[in-house]
């Protein structure tokens, strides 16, 4: 039914603002009317309706002139002149103004049907249209929390990704766990020529080999045991759009292989199938190893190393950008409060002074938490260093310390898992990575569970 | 107590009521399928005059809303009051109706003018499925989506006389709820 769209009729002849109410009502739409231009515009500021019936001959403030006044207050209205046979020309000049349609007064009752059927599909395309904007300007926020930066390094990134993007080059963005690889990807997607194309994003150290295989190049049905039905892998569905390997670094060598295939071929078989799929898609792979040493100790193939790095993209980790530390938590801080309801100015300068001494192995993901573990515990107007007690400053050997990176890293993994009573889900929140990154770290340095 | 023919009681619900030079046995036909498939109980009333009171010489037809303030006036113990009209029915903004109602007010009016056939059984029928509709407005029912439902919009004969003489389950529900809200 229409109950919820609303049709303000405009007409200076009583009898037709009766019968289009009648009519309109009787087809479960709401329905106000008003003889004048003045008193719908009136109506208009008060209650808008979604959409305006509107008679083009009005004595004082006819239908055009009614038409550019509501424009100004509701843009996004749908508008139909209406007009007597002989003043056609007059309803094309309103189109012109940006009137959505008009109609010829008297019409058949099928006309009148299928128009409003017409008009209802354009507001529901316009309503689909907003919410998709919205939706991409969710999608951009995310971005933001990257590419907030005064530092001359996420400067040259931004710059990059800008001059990278139209091309189809695969690209490899390396770094370390937290700095936003995901988000370097999905900009890089959005500012290229596939942005109106799927981005699909694969963990691939979070899958098993056969796991993935199957969610890489999808399955036949029957391919093996549990495969009940043909199921599309993620090459496939990538199609006009950007698929974006995450965790590269750790993709068996067989696998390496398959996937070697599918970039040199452009197609490629899903399991149990023996149909070639073509499938266009633009490889973002991202990984936080070193993968030259992989290569060196033979636990990464060099020409798939090769094909996937054609373009390389390093994202510094927060501890080597200082700079960027006091505007990132200023940036999380408004975004906390925004979306908590609390009142905070900002962060005290010995705040600040403890999270630029701080170590950051998460890196802009843990600073995130810290900012809102902060803001539930805040007291007062500011973020003091009260609030940020739980941080354990790497000045205490120096600004980086006796320690080696490993060495540091060890400590922070084994303090937060003392911290959340060895709690790994609790561990990983606090460290801020994920915790599938957790607990490989854990099997790399043999920490127990 | 259901009655029929001419006359008027104080139980009647509907009158029905020729207006002009109107097909009798329409308006029977009309007036029995009002009480059989809605339950109503309707009352033929005698010839009315000619409705020149509402014709348009511009359109050469009959202004529906016209005839209807005409019928509201119309106090013959009744709740509602269905015209019938052997005319072309229009309003000010289509070109032509097959009727025209109220909706939850007194009066309704449709025209035989649009469903006339060789085969007259099947004007009857038509009149009888447009004075439902009608009917079903004077209610307070609006127009419905299902495709085989007699409250839905029909603006052509062959609509018409593919639409099965039965409302769906959800309008037959609404129907005797406001018929037993209005009648007890």
């Amino acid at each position: 039914m229409n109950f919820s769209t609303r049709i303000m009729v405009v007409d200076d002849e009583e009898g037709i603002c009766e019968a289009l109410q009648a009519w309109f009502v009787r087809d479960g739409y709401q329905v106000q009317t008003a003889l004048s231009a003045v008193e719908a515009l009136k109506a208009a500021e008060n209650s808008p309706a979604d959409i305006y019936l509107v008679d083009i001959k009005m004595p004082g403030m006819d239908g055009i002139e009614f038409l550019s006044r509501l424009k100004e207050l509701q843009p996004n209205s749908i508008v139909v002149m209406m007009t007597a046979h002989g003043t056609v020309q007059t309803a094309v000049e309103a189109m012109k103004r940006g009137a959505t349609d008009y109609f010829c007064k008297p019409f058949d009752p099928d006309e009148l049907s299928l128009f409003m059927e017409r008009l209802l599909a354009n507001k529901a395309l316009r309503e689909e249209n907003s919410a998709l904007k919205e939706l991409l300007s969710e999608r951009y926020e995310g971005f933001a929390d990257v590419f907030i930066a005064h530092s001359d390094s996420m400067r040259a990134i931004v710059a990059k990704i800008e001059e990278v993007a139209p091309s189809s080059a695969p690209i490899l963005i390396t770094g370390e766990t937290g700095v936003g690889k995901d988000m370097v990807a999905k900009a890089i997607h959005f500012r290229s020529e596939r942005f109106c194309g799927p981005f699909l994003a694969v963990n691939c150290g979070s899958l098993s080999e056969s796991l993935l295989e199957s969610e890489l190049f999808g399955h036949e049905r029957g391919a093996f045991t549990g495969a009940i039905k043909a199921r599309r892998g993620r090459l496939e569905m990538a199609d006009n759009g950007t698929l974006f390997l995450d965790e590269v670094g750790e993709i068996s060598s067989k696998m390496q292989v398959s996937l070697l295939r599918a970039l040199e071929e452009k197609s490629f078989l899903r399991l149990g199938g023996s149909q070639p799929i073509s499938s266009d898609f633009r490889l973002i792979s991202a990984t936080h190893r070193d993968l030259p040493s992989l290569i060196k100790e033979n636990q990464f193939r060099d020409d798939f190393y090769y094909r996937i790095n054609v373009i390389t993209i390093d994202v510094p980790p927060l501890r080597e950008r200082l700079e960027d530390i006091p505007v990132l938590a200023d940036h999380f801080l408004k975004r906390i409060c925004q979306e908590t309801g609390k009142s905070l100015e900002g962060f005290t300068q010995r705040a600040l002074n403890l999270l630029a001494a701080y170590n950051w192995p998460g890196n802009i993901r843990e600073l995130r938490n810290v900012v809102e573990r902060a803001v539930v515990i805040a007291k007062g107007r500011m973020i003091g260093a009260e609030e940020l007690t739980f941080l354990n400053p790497r000045s205490d050997a120096g600004p980086i310390g006796a320690k080696t990176l490993r060495e540091l890293e060890i400590d922070q993994i084994k303090a937060a898992l003392e911290s959340c009573n060895r709690n790994i889900v609790k561990a990983s929140r606090r460290l801020g990575i994920d915790r599938s990154t957790l607990m490989r770290k854990m099997k790399r340095y043999q920490l127990d569970r | 107590m259901k009655h029929k023919g001419h006359g008027t009681t104080e139980e009647s619900h509907i009158n029905v009521i020729p207006i002009g030079d109107v097909d009798v046995l329409a308006v029977s036909v009309v007036a029995a399928n009002l009480q059989s498939l809605m339950g109503l109980n309707a009352v033929s009333l005698p010839l009315h005059p000619d409705p020149d009171y509402a014709y348009l010489p511009l359109r050469s037809q009959y202004a529906a809303g016209a005839i209807i303030k005409e019928l509201e006036s119309i106090n013959k113990g009744a709740r509602f009051n269905l015209g019938i009209v052997q005319g072309d029915l229009c309003t000010p903004i289509l070109k032509f109706v097959f009727g025209e109602s109220q909706l939850g007010g007194k009066a309704a009016v449709i025209s035989l003018y649009r469903l006339r056939d060789k085969d007259s059984s099947r004007m009857y029928l038509r009149a009888a499925k447009i004075g439902l509709h009608e009917t079903g407005h004077l209610l307070g029912i609006g127009h419905c989506r299902a495709r085989d439902c007699l409250m839905t919009f029909v603006s052509s004969v062959e609509k018409l006389d593919s639409l099965p003489p039965r409302f769906c389950s959800a309008c037959k529900y609404e129907i005797s709820r406001s018929i037993k809200h209005l009648f007890g």
